[in-house]
């Protein structure tokens, strides 16, 4: 039995035991970082950290039921169609892993998560794989960059702290000193891309605005790709100086699926959402640094 | 007035501890990563140092008997405080540089290293800062009869100043100031209780 069928089967197992409408909470723990959960709910298996949803999966097909900006996390392969290797720091129900191992199988995966009790609760009610071209690390982000001497063509940063009061960045994970960390550890065309928890005006636009502005600090062009799901918006970060259109992007899309590079349903609507304007509040966003920070008190007022 | 100073001493003592703990657990969270265990180590750490401080501090009060000899105390942990921004990231990067690179740090080296990095960086000025309260004691207890009340008041000001260093340290400071600032001001603070230590010299002598 493959661990797909382990996968469907298990989730069925859980969904004959409840009414299909109502919440059924399978797991839960108290870790060193969060109150976590698994919750099956109406089809969905739900990875909950303090009640909120950090990640979603559907339990009869587990390459569908994620949220949007996961496949968003897929357009590196726009400025380097032969990755090879890629970073992910932040595990959570392991859906970016499970569609990057799916599509790209010949991609070596690294994972970087802080909370051994994700990482097993991840693999155990998630399916997250561990194989030979994936190595999950558990330890932080920013200590596993700057320890290791791996280089790599796209580092995806999807690392939350949740509390009662939303999804908090951490705040060393968004400095010009992590930036540049993390570039010296890009390949030349190498990519970054950012999964910010808001949007471009309003919610946590804050935020936003701070970390597009610290990353064009240290790189030569920042895009934006908004979910439409969720407010959540991508911003991906390029070593490469050359602008780029939604036309040209578009272009690169098409020869990436037509060469079956890509095989993610839906890439070239992913591409669509591409901005090149910066956000709104640029001017008045905040550069952080190792020295100031104020990410969970500034950033986040909601009062402002 | 004497008695003011004094409180006002242990006072802005207790401040600055709780200033440095909580500036300091954001401070090593960029090395050490995670917030939880440095969370632990530097509260674990600071606790040490008031243990430390305070039983050192009520043993030299007894023998000294002068507000003065907290000056030689204060001044180096203020400088020491000063110079927090320009040795300590340094001094933490060795720390985290030790371990082999590409390979994952055991699990018992990431709970103990911050509490390593943090007792190298805070337990000296905290230590420093918690001798004053017993110190205080000795000093302002005129005689046996009334031990209870200076104590209880030593205590309650130094509490106090500890309360207020928390909640302007995590609701104010942290998001008006760089750390660099903050831990330069707490250095300065802290030369500015020798300097008070030394006013307070003369006047508390003749209590003994």
């Amino acid at each position: 039995m493959n661990s797909t069928t382990k996968f469907v089967l298990l989730g069925l197992a859980s969904l004959a035991l409840v009414q299909p409408s109502r919440a059924q909470t399978i797991y839960q723990v108290t870790s060193a970082y969060h109150h976590i959960a698994v919750v099956d709910r109406v089809g969905y298996r739900v990875l909950s950290f303090n009640g909120s949803w950090e990640s979603r999966v559907s339990l009869a097909n587990p390459l569908t039921g994620h949220f949007e900006y996961c496949e968003l996390l897929h357009v590196p392969w726009l400025w380097n169609p032969a990755m090879t290797n890629v970073l992910v720091v932040g595990l959570g129900g392991g859906s970016t892993q499970r569609l990057y191992q799916h599509y790209y199988p010949y991609v070596n995966l690294d994972t970087v998560e802080l909370d051994p009790a994700v990482v097993s609760i991840s693999k155990y009610y998630f399916q997250a794989q561990e194989t030979a071209r994936h190595k999950i690390h558990t330890m932080d982000g920013r200590v596993y960059l700057r320890r290791t001497q791996k280089k790599y063509d796209a580092i995806l940063m999807d690392a939350y702290s949740t509390s009662r009061y939303g999804s908090f960045i951490p705040y060393h994970l968004a400095t010009t000193e992590f930036f540049t960390l993390a570039a010296a550890n890009l390949t030349e065309n190498g990519v970054l891309c950012y999964n910010v928890i808001g949007n471009l005006n309003g919610f946590r636009a804050d935020i936003l605005g701070s970390v597009y502005k610290t990353m064009r600090g240290v790189f030569p062009q920042v895009w934006l790709f908004p979910a439409s799901d969720t407010g959540n918006v991508v911003l991906v970060g390029t070593k490469s100086k050359e602008p780029v259109t939604l036309a040209e992007l578009e272009k690169r899309a098409a020869s990436l699926v037509k060469d079956k590079v890509v095989t993610l349903p839906n890439f070239d609507k992913r591409v669509r959402a591409f901005r090149a304007a910066p956000p709104a509040n640029l001017a008045r966003a905040k550069m952080l640094t190792d020295d100031y920070a104020p990410v969970d008190g500034l950033l986040t007022g909601s009062g402002r | 007035m004497q008695t003011a100073a004094a409180i006002l001493l242990v006072f802005l003592g207790g401040f600055a501890v709780m200033v440095l703990e909580i500036i300091g657990a954001r401070f090593l969270l960029k090395d050490f990563g995670g917030a939880f265990y440095v969370w632990t180590s530097q509260i674990g750490v600071v606790l040490v140092a008031l243990s430390l401080g305070y039983w050192f501090g009520g043993r030299w009060a007894d023998r000294f008997q002068r507000a003065r000899f907290l000056a030689w105390l204060l001044a180096p942990a203020g400088l020491f405080t000063l110079a927090i921004p320009d040795f300590a990231p340094r001094l933490i990067d060795a720390l985290v540089s030790r371990h082999p690179a590409d390979a994952d740090i055991p699990l018992v080296w990431q709970k103990l290293d911050p509490a390593l990095g943090s007792a190298l960086v805070f337990l000296f000025p905290c230590f420093v800062l918690a001798t004053l309260s017993p110190y205080m004691i000795r000093l302002l207890a005129a005689q046996l009869g009334n031990v209870g009340a200076v104590s209880g008041a030593v205590y309650a000001a130094s509490t106090a100043g500890s309360v207020v260093g928390v909640f302007i340290s995590g609701y104010v400071l942290l998001d008006h100031l760089s750390l660099s600032i903050i831990f330069r001001a707490t250095g300065v603070l802290t030369l500015a209780l020798a300097g008070l230590c030394l006013c307070l010299d003369c006047r508390l002598v003749r209590k003994t």
